[in-house]
């Protein structure tokens, strides 16, 4: 029993950081029907810049942070400009291949600038292990969990009540619209990317916090987002948060209990075997919506 | 829509229908025939003959992708896995078994065949990215269960295969495996040229511009989609079976992920929805792979500061950036480019 204690709450800190990341990949997509493949090299790539300005410039981390903003700024413009708006309108083939193969620009863009082993960052939070009846937290996931479930209060304030998320909302409902309203609707665009990709900063900061900046896992673990949103649903933020701790919860459980049978890592598979199983029992996720065609 | 050179007309069905159309079409493909098997091997030294054959091996697994995206336009990213599969069934079969290519090639061709009916299933219900999704995950899991696999798959140590033999020839050079990978793929190439021709292969295409429309039409579009699956698959079985005999060695890092993003990214390059094109794109990735191979001492020269695992960075843009391109400014590919100058040249000196 206190295993399977143990097990639920890592699993469900695990999972609020996949809900974060998950939820990246659903803003684009409400937003401009894109699917992000991209995503896990984000993570990654964002993790190293910021690594990057902590050692290499000796920033402290909110100035890391801070500057870390402008460039992903820059980032998203040139995704939205460059890639995806002249894509417009073309099969969504073409929508899937430009992001994967711009994943694996940015894969390449990591290898090239930072190469070689896995590297840490300072610690600048306090460490240690506090202990609930049978149950042991480290004070990292504490405070990964309390940072994650700030920036989700944050976004959904944004989302909800400021007149820029109402926009997006907007937008994400009817793009005609939204541009007949006077919205400039690639703005919009390139401001979902922005918020994705700083939701995939955070998330990635956070587990490379907890597990060292690797180019591998992080990737990973953007590709385990795209289990969260399956298993959510495509467009709904709710989705996100749920499947993300249900990930994060089966996958803790499944490994707990079936790596001594099998000889380990099957956390590294287990959320694609679940992502299979959904996509066979229930293809729009527990929230999406039931998409009716029309010729 | 293919142009005929002026005053070429079909009188009968048998013309209508026939592949080789022209005399001066039937002049070119025994050239290119006499080229691929006559003139290459007697003029190219192994190292160009090595290149022939990951290009062969490469034609054979872009068919069968072309086949599934092209045709049926069901995305896989997963196709990398398909050759996984085919490569250790050969590899398995041979290692602990002892069995001959003759026998290895087809079990790997039927074993992946079954696996693509397997993926096939959740096809049924969902479509567009969700596929890609779905043959992702079975890209992890197919990896993950090859790396666990113990005795059977020795995870990370690979495992041996031994080349092919023929009638008491052993096939263990690059000069000797060009004739059999090249006649396997010129098969290969008839194959799925005609197979495009038939009642599936329209069906397929029908499924791909509208599948709601093609149901509506009485195609069984659940029966097609598994067929183009199992076509695909069997051909990414073959391709793997020929590369594990080829190679004499495989090991789970031959079968990345991002090999399956490259496979449908040049198959773009290359044009989609046509034979040529999958030809074109299959040549066009290796020989790109060969033009990296030379210049990167030159980049390592130019900036002292890279790596080598900078070097593959460097890989992974181009091939990257390249896709991005063709997609943006070409997404017909090479293909569509070639048409365009065979049919001004069939043409001229009329513009159309």
């Amino acid at each position: 029993m206190a295993f399977f204690l143990q097990l639920v709450v890592s699993g469900f800190l695990t999972g609020s950081v996949y809900a974060l990341m998950a939820l990246g990949i659903v803003i684009i997509y409400k937003a401009s029907s894109v699917f992000n493949f991209a995503h896990g090299s984000i993570v990654a790539f964002t993790a190293y810049l910021i690594w990057h300005l902590m050692v290499n410039l000796h920033l402290h981390i909110i100035f890391a942070v801070i500057i870390s903003l402008p460039v992903i700024i820059i980032i998203a413009y040139l995704i939205q400009r460059l890639i995806l708006y002249p894509l417009t309108g073309q099969p969504p083939l073409a929508a899937i291949m430009a992001t994967l193969a711009l994943a694996e620009v940015v894969n390449g863009a990591i290898t090239l600038f930072w190469p070689g082993p896995a590297r840490t960052y300072p610690k600048f939070l306090p460490t240690g292990t506090i202990q609930i009846g049978t149950v042991f937290i480290t004070l990292e996931e504490i405070v990964n969990f309390i940072i994650c479930g700030l920036a989700f209060t944050g976004f959904m304030l944004f989302f909800q009540k400021s007149k820029l998320g109402l926009t997006m909302r907007g937008t994400a409902e009817d793009h005609q619209l939204a541009r007949s309203e006077g919205v400039k609707v690639n703005r919009i665009f390139v401001l979902a990317w922005f918020i994705a990709i700083i939701m995939a900063g955070i998330g990635g900061f956070l587990m490379a916090n907890m597990h060292g900046v690797n180019q591998e896992p992080l990737i990973a673990l953007g590709m385990k987002s795209l289990a969260v949103v399956i298993l959510g649903g495509m467009e709904s933020i709710l989705g996100a948060v749920i499947g993300g701790i249900a990930i994060g919860l089966l996958e803790a459980l499944g490994a707990g209990y079936l790596d001594p049978l099998v000889g380990g890592g099957v956390e590294e598979v287990f959320p694609f075997i679940i992502l299979v199983i959904i996509l066979l029992i229930k293809p729009y996720g527990l929230f999406g919506y039931k998409r009716i065609e029309r010729v | 829509m293919l142009k005929k050179p002026c005053g070429t007309f079909d009188e009968t069905y048998a013309q209508d229908i026939a592949c080789i159309r022209t005399p001066f079409r039937a002049g070119l493909l025994i050239l290119l025939l006499l080229f691929i098997f006559i003139i290459m091997p007697l003029v190219a030294d192994d190292y160009v003959l090595g290149i022939m054959n990951v290009i062969g091996i490469t034609v054979i697994a872009m068919l069968g992708l072309n086949i599934l995206t092209g045709y049926c336009g069901q995305i896989s990213i997963g196709h990398v896995a398909f050759i996984a599969v085919g490569s250790y069934t050969s590899s398995i079969l041979s290692e602990h078994l002892g069995w001959q290519f003759w026998a290895t090639f087809p079990s790997a061709i039927l074993v992946s065949g079954l696996l693509g009916l397997i993926v096939a299933l959740p096809s049924l219900r969902i479509k567009g990215f969700y596929i890609a999704i779905s043959t992702m995950a079975f890209h992890y899991i197919t990896i993950w269960i090859i790396l666990h696999g113990g005795d059977l798959t020795k995870g990370v140590w690979g495992l041996p295969c031994e080349f092919p033999i023929f009638f008491g020839i052993s096939f263990d050079t690059e000069r000797k495996m060009y004739f059999l990978i090249m006649a396997l793929s010129v098969l290969g190439t008839i194959m799925a040229f005609n197979l495009v021709r038939t009642k599936f292969g329209r069906g397929f295409v029908a499924v791909r511009d509208n599948d709601i429309a093609a149901e509506f039409m009485g195609l069984n579009i659940f029966r097609l989609k598994i067929m183009a699956f199992i076509i695909c698959s069997m051909y990414a079985g073959a391709a793997g079976s020929l590369y594990a005999h080829y190679l004499g060695m495989i090991t789970v890092e031959q079968f990345p992920l991002i090999d399956s993003i490259w496979y449908m990214g040049f198959l773009i390059i290359g044009g989609m929805g046509s034979i040529s094109g999958a030809i074109f794109g299959a040549i066009f990735y290796r020989l790109i792979a060969q033009v990296v191979i030379f210049t990167a001492p030159m980049i390592g020269e130019a900036f002292p500061s890279l790596s080598v695992s900078g070097v593959a960075g460097f890989t992974q843009i181009l091939f990257g950036v390249l896709i991005i391109l063709f997609l943006v400014l070409e997404p017909r590919g090479l293909n569509h480019r070639w048409q365009i100058t065979l049919s001004s040249f069939r043409l001229w000196p009329f513009p159309y």
